[in-house]
């Protein structure tokens, strides 16, 4: 292992970059083992690592999952039922789910409550609530994709609850839907957004919301 | 005194080197390991198809040339079951026996097809010759046509899937 990055680093001289990037002090308002009440600044690193779980158990549930009426509850029971740790991957990814919009909340309400979203990171708090709407939107999408009752009814509702917004409700729900009534075009609209446009938001979202901290340092609470 | 500093500050650096080592570790082995089995798993067991097949009656055999059959039989594929057809040739041999040879070539898997002006099998994609038992006569086949396991019940031929 030494000795293949001695190899990469004397051609590339990668050590001053990956310094750059991982060796910077944690302040000790910040770090856990200074200042015991500093375990609320984990939270965004902790929605981060969950973040990276749920990509890499969706990619793997991809494997034998089907976005279509006639087989998408065929094939999650397949996955539950007949695969080797199906129930232990897809359980994770449902309990990742919950996990990620509680931790990017409670990640939140610190930065609310230290009043790290001031100047000069105002910024970073919008990407932030961007990055929230993206998670929330992820849950609602994969909520959809097990295509069993629960999933259904809560697809209708959580799309009529859209047909509320004023003025434009009608057009975003049937948008969303992909005609008047929850179906097939519903199922693989949601299992796209699910699997590629919100996760490139997210990812995009993600490094801008990284260099921000990074070029900003870690707040003081004020 | 420089260097007793030195130690000791190397040295937990170390430390915390091998807990952060420790730590991915166990992560990576243990969703490795879950999703490694995750992924492999329809290649365990092979389903093999072990009922026999019927064929054809007896009474259909027409003249000595190889007769050409379609079977067909459900297979499990996922979550799903399917019918797959395949076909196989039928050689008398006199005397009514007969052997079953699959037209599957055993060079990548192509349909060989009766020529019987030749009276020889060929293969369509890379020009592999049978002899009317499936021996290999040209080309690049690295063994004989495949015979299926067969029996007579009733008057009719049945297989068995190798």
């Amino acid at each position: 292992m030494g000795k293949i990055y001695q190899f990469i680093d004397q051609r590339l001289d990668l050590t001053p970059l990956l310094r750059k990037i991982a060796d910077h002090p944690v302040p000790d308002h910040a770090n856990p083992l200074k200042t015991r009440s500093a375990f609320i600044y984990c939270f965004g690193g902790i929605s981060f690592l969950v973040i990276l779980m749920q990509i890499l158990t969706g990619a793997f549930l991809m494997l034998y999952y089907v976005p279509s009426p006639d087989h998408a509850y065929a094939s999650v029971s397949y996955i539950k039922n007949e695969v080797a740790f199906g129930g232990f991957v897809s359980n994770l990814h449902r309990v990742g789910a919950s996990a990620a919009v509680l931790m990017v909340f409670l990640h939140m309400l610190r930065v609310f409550f230290t009043k790290s979203y001031k100047n000069p990171r105002e910024l970073n708090w919008v990407a932030g609530v961007f990055l929230l709407f993206i998670v929330m939107g992820l849950g609602f999408t994969g909520y959809l994709l097990p295509w069993d009752q629960k999933a259904y009814w809560a697809t209708t509702v959580g799309l009529n609850i859209l047909e509320g917004v004023p003025l434009a409700g009608g057009f975003l729900a049937d948008a969303l839907r992909g005609g008047s009534e929850v179906g097939m075009l519903t199922l693989t609209r949601f299992f796209v957004i699910h699997v590629m446009f919100l996760p490139g938001l997210l990812i995009l979202f993600l490094a801008a919301h990284f260099f921000m901290v990074r070029r900003q340092g870690i707040s003081h609470p004020l | 005194m420089s260097l007793c500093e030195k130690q000791t500050t190397s040295s937990r650096r170390g430390f915390l080197a091998n807990g952060i080592k420790a730590v991915v570790a166990f992560f990576g082995l243990g969703l490795g390991i879950p999703l490694l089995g995750f992924s492999l798993s329809p290649t365990r067991g092979r389903d093999r198809h072990e009922d026999w097949i019927p064929l054809i009656a007896l009474a259909e055999l027409k003249d000595s040339r190889p007769t050409k059959v379609t079977y067909q039989y459900e297979r499990k594929d996922g979550w799903t079951t399917v019918a797959t057809r395949k076909m196989a040739f039928i050689v008398q041999n006199g005397d009514g026996a007969f052997t079953v040879i699959s037209n599957r070539c055993p060079h990548l898997g192509c349909g060989v097809d009766w020529d019987a002006t030749a009276n020889q099998f060929r293969c369509p994609c890379h020009g592999g010759v049978f002899d009317l038992q499936g021996r290999v006569l040209e080309g690049p086949p690295p063994r004989p046509l495949t015979q299926l396991a067969s029996k007579v019940e009733d008057g009719s031929i049945f297989i068995r899937e190798a």
